[in-house]
């Protein structure tokens, strides 16, 4: 049995509490935030050891195995220091961390630990993903030329129809350490590096629509190190979808073929949910384990990342993410920031 | 009695706008005083999105009601453009975001935060129901108090537009708290409050989805606004419950109800028309579907629709 705490139960830390209960041989003991309705929830959850501050969470004698740190950016650094300094293994919402200069100082700490550190880099677990991974792995699509990505939505503006401020930390740059580029671009560049491996930067232009010192919208071109291929990255933040609407398309172009995204999600959101839920209401009657979020083609993703993580401390193997993914990525947002203010 | 409503199409240059404000006043016969020192400018900026969502009143048509205030009134006349905190937005950023820091530079006039002026608290009846509200006194006190709102739908209330808008000015953030009881709120405060004129931002309304109606209307009476902005969007404004509930109220009456201007029936054609009880309706219903689906089976719900189901019941 592996003993979890958590550390900030915004919306992000809620998701990963919720799919904890679905994942064999993880017990919740211990959560930490400033929020006590957060923390009421996770006590109606059965989490009884309950902390306002994260560093009381980690000093005191729980005998967890691992943290879920699911703060905001610019507290990432610190906490993941103080989680790996406590002998814990750290699953760690992105961004890594808000600068290079801490990332290189973070994967220097994992070394120096020996525990796991594995970033929430959902996407990859996406179904859809996986296809066009094994696809192209195939030999499918030919020869990868050049990757198309983008992710169009509302970013923290996001509006529930239960509204709730938008968290202020948001809109200070040192705080948020970025803008759309580092909050969405994170994602697709690291599917690029997935797809076509390390990369630099050709071009890169910011937006500024809504008048904010953080880019709120940029198009990134890549160009993968080890190979031709160059990919295409449009970001933004400046769109109102609303959910379950998800603007999310990434294409790989091969001189063999191509596989788009657009082709392996459900094409009718609704109709889809209506049919996962239909076959885990069965699989729970047959007394069988459901697959859960499986009714939403998206979040799907981040039960799968979150079970890869315990997995891979239970059989001692690397995570497929670690913290040098997590540096490659910021080295290449920071990057084309430089690239950016040269042009 | 109802009022007269101006209707007046243009296309979307400022200077275009400006004129079809012009225009609308023309029709109305507006001329509420002759003497004005200060302005109140109440704009509906809900959240961060874009005039061009459907959502938030287009600086453009400020900018006109701007230059039209200057022109009638002289041009040291002092203009506030006034919003207040929401639940999920906070007005300074959205100035910023959305273009009225820019615009309030360029025309040298002031953005106010309504939820940083001194609060009268002030309570009222309505349907049996004491309310209160905490009123900003600058609208108070302004001379002239101008309401902008935009043209649309809305799940709780079917159609939003010039007495909703008023309800953005109760000074506390948190207007969730009305939100049980959402009519008679919007009525308690139109019993508080009386814009002097309403100039509706109906260039890009929203309906099932945003269109570029290139719309101006004006009238000096609030409910009279409502009563023809629901015919626009397709629905019988008799059957829309807080304008049932102000005609009741006494804030107004569809007797006497003048539309000049644009053709009605023409830009009710052109309005994205959605179902009512779909926009009503639809999204409590899924959302209880999924609370039994999780109940039943154990499932996660997703963090963007957990509250929301907590708060359907």
């Amino acid at each position: 049995m592996l003993n979890v705490g958590f550390i900030g139960l915004g919306k992000m830390g809620r998701l990963h509490m919720s799919n904890c209960l679905h994942i064999d041989g993880v017990r919740m003991v211990a959560a930490a935030d400033r929020s006590k309705k957060a923390l009421k929830r996770a006590k109606s959850l059965g989490v009884s050891n309950l902390y306002i501050d994260y560093r009381d969470l980690l000093s005191d004698s729980l005998d967890l195995d691992a943290v879920i740190i699911s703060l905001p950016n610019f507290l990432h650094f610190e906490s993941i220091r103080s989680a790996l300094e406590a002998g814990l293994n750290v699953f760690v919402e992105k961004p890594l961390a808000n600068t290079v200069e801490e990332c290189r100082e973070i994967v220097k700490l994992v070394e120096a630990s020996g525990r796991k550190l594995m970033i929430g880099h959902c996407m990859r677990f996406m179904e859809a993903i996986e296809k066009m991974k094994d696809s192209m792995d195939k030999g499918h699509i030919g020869n990868l030329e050049v990757v198309t990505i983008e992710e169009v939505i509302n970013g923290p503006f996001a509006h529930a129809a239960v509204p709730s401020p938008v968290s202020e930390w948001w809109f200070d740059p040192k705080k948020a350490g970025g803008g759309a580029l580092l909050d969405l671009g994170y994602h697709l560049i690291d599917l690029f590096r997935f797809f076509a491996g390390d990369c630099r930067v050709l071009f890169s232009s910011l937006d500024h629509k809504f008048n904010l010192p953080i880019e709120d919208g940029a198009i990134v071109i890549l160009h993968s190190i080890g190979s031709s291929t160059k990919g295409i990255i449009n970001v933004g933040w400046y769109q109102k979808t609303v959910f379950p609407k998800f603007n999310l398309r990434l294409i790989l172009h091969g001189n063999a073929g191509y596989v788009s995204s657009d082709d392996l999600v459900p094409s009718n959101l609704y109709f889809h949910a209506i049919k996962q839920g239909t076959k885990n209401l069965f699989l729970k009657i047959v007394g069988k384990k459901i697959r859960p979020l499986s009714y939403t083609y998206y979040y799907e993703s981040y039960y799968k990342e979150l079970k890869h993580f315990f997995d891979s401390i239970r059989q001692d193997t690397h995570p497929s993410i670690s913290a040098v993914d997590g540096l490659k990525t910021i080295e290449i947002i920071e990057e084309a920031y430089k690239v950016c203010n040269r042009n | 009695m109802g009022s007269v409503v101006g209707l007046v199409r243009t296309q979307s240059s400022e200077e275009q706008i400006r004129d079809a404000i012009s225009k609308a006043l023309e029709l109305i016969d507006f001329n509420a005083k002759n003497s004005v020192n200060s302005v109140a400018v109440k704009v509906n900026l809900c959240y961060y999105w874009h005039a061009a969502t459907g959502y938030t009143t287009d600086p453009r048509v400020v900018a006109g009601v701007i230059d039209m205030l200057r022109e009638r009134y002289g041009k040291d006349i002092g203009i506030k453009i006034v919003e207040a905190d929401a639940t999920a937005m906070k007005t300074n950023h959205v100035f910023l975001m959305l273009g009225y820091e820019k615009l309030a530079n360029e025309k040298k006039i002031e953005l106010f935060n309504l939820s940083h002026d001194n609060l009268d608290e002030k309570r009222v009846n309505v349907n049996g129901r004491e309310i209160m509200f905490k009123i900003p006194k600058s609208l108070l006190e302004a001379d002239l108090f101008v309401n902008v709102p935009k043209l649309k739908l809305m799940g709780a209330t079917i159609i939003t537009c010039a007495l909703k808008n008023v309800f953005g000015c109760i000074g506390s953030p948190r207007k969730i708290v009305y939100h049980h009881f959402l009519n008679e709120a919007i009525v308690g405060i139109n019993k508080i409050l009386h814009p002097h004129l309403t100039i509706v931002d109906g260039l890009t309304a929203l309906g099932r989805s945003p269109v570029r109606l290139g719309l101006i209307m004006a009238s000096c009476d609030p409910f009279s606004i409502d009563w023809v902005a629901s015919k626009i969007m397709g629905y019988d404004p008799s059957r829309i419950d807080y304008l049932k509930l102000a005609r009741k109220e006494g804030i107004g009456s569809p007797n006497g109800i003048k539309i000049l201007g644009e053709d009605l029936e023409k830009l009710r054609k052109m309005f994205p028309h959605a179902n009512a009880f779909g926009l009503k309706w639809s999204n409590k219903i899924l959302l209880r579907l999924l609370k039994f689906y999780s109940a039943i089976v154990g499932d996660t719900v997703p963090p963007e629709l957990e509250e929301n189901i907590n708060a359907s019941h």
